[in-house]
């Protein structure tokens, strides 16, 4: 217990000023069990390398993103931008589209303020590539309604 | 595969399966589909599925294909490692696109392989409806199925008590006790006005005591 709290305290010693409520989301990782002593920064690292590899072909990206969208947390900025890179590598925009819905699914049932946080560290990737956001193609309300197959 | 080795033969279902499924194993591989040329991906026929018709015959170039999907690439792994197409917040990215390629999306894909910030709006929403069918917003929007279900389990237990209640009116039909017969309620009528019962406002007050008769 004792340990949980002197870890926490110096991570957030040594993190990037962020708004409070960023404490409540699941970016850290609490050892409950004791197994797995990987720090933030390895995992974030390792997920890093992961999409930055420059062979990575559309099937492992879409592995990274599904895998990665199982676990309680929302992924770094840093990690979002390599994967994004990583689909115009692929040349796929629409998987680019669809990993940022899902980001954007997952925060929103935390806060309606982490979205436009994370969309505000990633805009430079965002400019550079060129992936339109949810909003841009009005993704962020339905746009087409299909009849339930109980209707048919 | 050899093709006239499947002509001449009449497999079963079971077989003809286990042979589909390993061909298009080595279709799906990437050595396959970089060996052979994109027209093995698009086709200018799409297959289009219709459940109605009959299966069409077995031949080299449609065993090519997986047969439940069409020729819909495979892209991923998806859930189970099967090429089958869903829409789930769990996981984003399904293992085939929801549309098959045809000419027109392979113009598209070739313009995505350029700079994105030449596609125009529609053409974003194009490709994403050619590999996903429906967004995150509208797989996962209120489908108001709670007023449905409350409705139904008031309307059942109402349905259960009318029965319940006509099953007993039916089924525990018993005769009167004696003492409703009319014979006794006259004599227990005559009882009640000897014994003044009701004598201001009531039974009493309406029987005239001289004559022995209702009052008029």
């Amino acid at each position: 217990m004792a340990l949980l709290f002197r870890s926490s305290l110096i991570q957030s010693l040594t993190k990037t000023t962020r708004p409070m409520w960023m404490a409540m989301t699941s970016t850290t990782r609490r050892n409950m069990s004791s197994h797995n002593k990987e720090t933030d920064e390895e995992f974030d690292e390792r997920w890093k390398a992961y999409f930055e590899r420059p062979s990575i072909d559309g099937w492992d990206i879409r592995q990274g993103i599904n895998h990665m969208n199982r676990l309680d947390l929302i992924p770094e900025p840093e990690i979002i931008s390599a994967c994004l890179q990583a689909c115009r590598r692929v040349n796929d925009h629409s998987l680019a589209v669809r990993y940022l819905e899902t980001i954007r699914y997952k925060s929103n049932a935390i806060s309606k303020q982490v979205w436009p946080w994370i969309l505000q560290e990633i805009r430079p990737t965002l400019d550079k590539i060129g992936v339109a956001t949810p909003e841009d193609l009005g993704y962020d309300k339905p746009e087409l309604a299909l009849k339930s197959v109980d209707d048919m | 595969m050899n093709s006239l080795l499947l002509r001449n033969v009449k497999l079963t279902q079971p077989q003809v399966a286990s042979m589909l499924q390993y061909q298009c194993r080595v279709d799906a591989s990437t050595a396959s589909s970089s060996s052979s040329s994109t027209s093995s991906v698009v086709q200018n026929n799409p297959v289009v599925l219709d459940n109605r018709k009959p299966a069409p015959q077995l031949d080299a170039d449609r065993m090519r294909m997986h047969p439940r999907i069409g020729n819909r690439e495979i892209v991923g792994y998806g859930l189970k490692g099967k090429p089958e197409y869903f829409d789930l917040v769990m996981f984003p990215c399904p293992s085939i696109r929801w549309e098959a390629d045809t000419p027109a999306i392979a113009e598209l894909r070739k313009k995505e392989k350029g700079d994105w910030k030449q596609l125009s709006v529609e053409d974003k929403k194009r490709l994403y409806r050619s590999s996903f069918r429906q967004t995150f917003e509208e797989f996962t929007a209120p489908t108001g199925i709670w007023k449905w279900a409350i409705g139904w389990t008031l309307l059942s237990i109402a349905g259960a008590t009318l029965a319940y209640d006509g099953w007993r009116r039916i089924c525990y039909r018993f005769d009167g006790p004696d003492s409703m017969k009319d014979a006794k309620l006259k004599k227990q009528l005559e009882y009640h006005i000897a014994a003044r019962q009701g004598p201001m406002t009531g039974l009493a007050s309406k029987w005239d005591y001289e004559t022995g008769t209702w009052k008029k």
